[in-house]
């Protein structure tokens, strides 16, 4: 059952067993699996429910349906932009559906120096293996592989860079390109159209536009939230207040932080809301003799790993990765304004997008804001992070040139670089990449509720219970205790569902 | 692709962006930020006198010297930034009208220059744009940006502009809003 609370006539008071905040690619998951265990669930979005016949593949309706700001979410210094999720389904909604498991040599680390013994590859694999077969997780085909990533893998097998074609949580796709916009034809097998169906086939209550504002505790245990109804802006409505037993925080590295925080719960550590990673990513553009119409097909298939070894260095290291966009995106992306800006607008069924996503080290902090949609996100690159990407732009701007392209736009902000096959690369090194010199993005903030062992150095333990509060679990990317380094949605996925059998095991001893 | 920098000040900056703000409104004789209207995406958010400045600001964000391209008055653009503006969350949103007038005076406060905005040549907008673009103040390039990404959303989504850029369109047909 799923109810928009907006519809509410009177204040909403209920109980439940377990109340998940969020139904993103955590909590959808644990919501299902919690649900199917027997135990009743109510689960809060913030955002509203849109289904695919809401898709219409139009960035002005889409990006303010499906992200948070509209897209335009950022830190304080406005140098790096944020993309998140705001809907029932989360970033999944919207994200390009790489599938990577955890990488190993990061699971060794997170062993080795955060006291997670548990987390071995082994013991990961039952939930791995669960949610990949819920989400239809499989290779993509080569007939599937679009004209961008094309060009990107022959430029990159040009080099003798090392790449692979990745698995996807598809099925049946048209092909269409507009995933980012949200599937129209519900191919994507993102939580929208897999766990939170589930969930709600087994009982669970699906509360759409309901802004959990409040997490409170009774005798040192969890107890209750408590939020609003809210519009598309965030204007409140209706109160509710959900008694659980448990309560599933997985609300995103931005929002779960911030909800703990506002609740003033959970940390004793005071590492609530630090330890912010973001992959960072930059990205430029190739111009191709011929039309690629790269914002059709399947947007990501191919990426390049070349330039990351966990094994030899699990902190750093960066992947490529091909980028599409639509006309708006697009320009946003580009320098300028005016004609200086359109001069590169009208080669746009000409462009080929690529970014390198760093594996960072710096680090960040959210703060609430000045009001719920507006946290305090604070990030500091370190100089290793900056290097790395700027090697990426070098490193981008050779597979295209080696995939066909004939230019090659670097798009800082002002005096972009315009380079043609030959010109020197040592320019780009020369520029670097500077905070507020150059777009610079990133899809997957975590870390800032991390686990570990140690109570004074984490905020969860290895199942993602709070050390604070018992019956408070996180289970979503923000437990991650270091970077992941890879896309991180399968990852989120097996750790929410080894949260979900947790709790249904530990059932008897939460109820209390 | 994501969208690059909007509009995102310090707490100080916000506060020395709002007395500033403030200040010019009152030498404009212009009412202060109007409250968005929670209904749809069309919602009226700026006021006559913003949304002028803002289709002024659209037109040289959008300029692309191509006799083809769709005058920005001749499309929709300008409502739905509007419709944007209104389904956004009014901290961030209410900022928005105070910047327009920052835009509109800031020939003569950064620039010492006698004209407002609205009322310059295409050469001097533009001009007077760069040194938003260009400043040494991060609140004014941050601002830039924010007023850029808007005007990028409202005229690219105009269906007139995509044979300018080769942009096939949705793949789905569009269904028509009713009357």
């Amino acid at each position: 059952m799923s109810i928009d609370l907006r519809q509410l006539e009177a204040d909403l008071r209920e109980t439940t067993d377990v109340c998940v905040i969020g139904s993103g690619g955590g909590g959808a998951v644990a919501a299902a699996e919690i649900a199917a265990g027997g135990r009743s669930v109510v689960v809060l979005e913030q955002g509203p429910h849109w289904t695919s016949e809401d898709m219409n593949e139009r960035e002005e309706d889409m990006l303010p349906r499906l992200l948070e700001e509209a897209g335009m979410r950022q830190t304080v210094d406005g140098s790096v932009i944020i993309l998140q999720g705001r809907n029932v389904g989360g970033s999944t909604v919207h994200n390009l559906c790489y599938c990577f498991r955890a990488p190993e040599p990061i699971l060794r680390l997170w062993r080795r120096e955060f006291g997670l013994g548990s987390l071995t590859s082994e013991a990961l694999a039952p939930s791995f293996e669960r949610v990949e077969r819920n989400l239809k997780v499989k290779p993509i085909l080569e007939r599937e592989i679009n004209e961008l990533n094309r060009v990107f893998r022959a430029g990159a097998e040009k080099l003798g860079y090392s790449g692979l074609v990745a698995k996807h949580n598809r099925e049946n796709c048209v092909q269409s390109g507009f995933c980012i916009l949200g599937c129209a034809f519900d191919a994507k097998m993102s939580m929208l159209v897999t766990y939170v169906p589930r969930a709600e086939a087994t009982g669970a209550r699906i509360y759409a536009s309901a802004r959990a504002e409040r997490i409170e505790t009774r005798d040192g245990r969890v107890a209750r939230v408590r939020g609003h109804a809210v519009d598309e802006a965030g204007r409140p409505g209706r109160r509710f207040e959900i008694e659980a037993k448990v309560v599933v925080l997985a609300a995103g590295a931005i929002a779960s932080p911030d909800l703990l925080l506002r609740s003033g719960i959970a940390n004793s550590s005071g590492l609530v809301g630090e330890n912010l990673h973001l992959h960072p990513q930059v990205m430029l553009a190739g111009v191709f003799e011929e039309p690629l119409h790269f914002y059709r097909g399947i947007p990501q298939s191919y990426y390049v790993d070349e330039f990351i070894d966990l094994e030899r260095d699990p902190r750093a290291g960066y992947i490529l990765m091909p980028v599409s966009g639509f006309p708006a995106l697009t320009a946003a992306n580009l320098p300028g304004f005016g004609r200086d800006h359109f001069r590169f607008m009208k080669s746009f069924d000409r462009l080929a997008g690529l970014l390198a996503l760093v594996h960072d080290q710096g680090a960040g902090s959210v703060r609430p804001g000045a009001s719920f949609g507006s946290p305090e996100i604070r990030y500091s690159f370190v100089e290793g992070d900056r290097r790395q990407l700027t090697e990426g732009l070098v490193r981008c701007a050779e597979v295209l040139f080696a995939g066909g392209a004939r230019r090659v736009v670097v798009p800082y902000w002002v005096d972009p670089l315009v380079l043609e096959p030959g010109d020197d690369l040592g320019v780009i090194e020369e520029r670097g990449v500077r905070e507020g010199e150059i777009a610079i993005s990133a899809a997957h903030p975590q870390s800032t509720c991390a686990m570990g062992s140690d109570p004074a150095k984490s905020v969860v333990n290895e199942f993602g219970e709070s050390h604070d509060v018992p019956g408070l679990f996180v289970a979503d990317m923000s437990v991650f205790p270091t970077s992941l380094g890879a896309p991180p949605q399968i990852t989120t996925a097996a750790l929410a569902d080894r949260t979900a059998h947790h709790i249904l095991e530990r059932w008897p001893d939460l109820a209390v | 692709m994501s969208p690059a920098p909007a509009l995102r000040t310090t707490r100080r900056g916000f506060l020395s962006l709002a007395a500033t703000g403030t200040a010019l409104a009152a030498l404009a004789r212009l009412p202060m930020a109007c409250v968005p209207s929670a209904n749809g995406r069309e919602a009226a958010f700026f006021t006559e006198r913003e949304r002028e400045i803002l289709t002024r600001l659209v037109e040289r964000m959008v300029e692309t010297g191509a006799p083809e391209a769709p005058a920005v008055r001749e499309t929709r653009a300008i409502p739905v930034i509007e419709g944007i503006c209104a389904g956004l969350d009014p901290e961030i949103s209410g900022v928005l009208p105070t910047l327009l007038r920052l835009v509109e005076w800031g020939p003569l406060l950064f620039d010492f220059t006698f004209t407002r905005f609205s009322r310059m040549s295409d050469a001097e907008g533009d001009t007077s744009l760069r040194a938003w673009m260009t400043s040494r103040l991060g609140f004014r390039r941050r601002a830039f940006y924010a007023l850029r990404n808007l005007a990028f959303l409202g005229y690219y989504s105009q269906e007139a502009t995509w044979p300018l850029i080769g942009y096939r369109g949705p793949i789905l047909v569009r269904e028509e809003a009713p009357a």
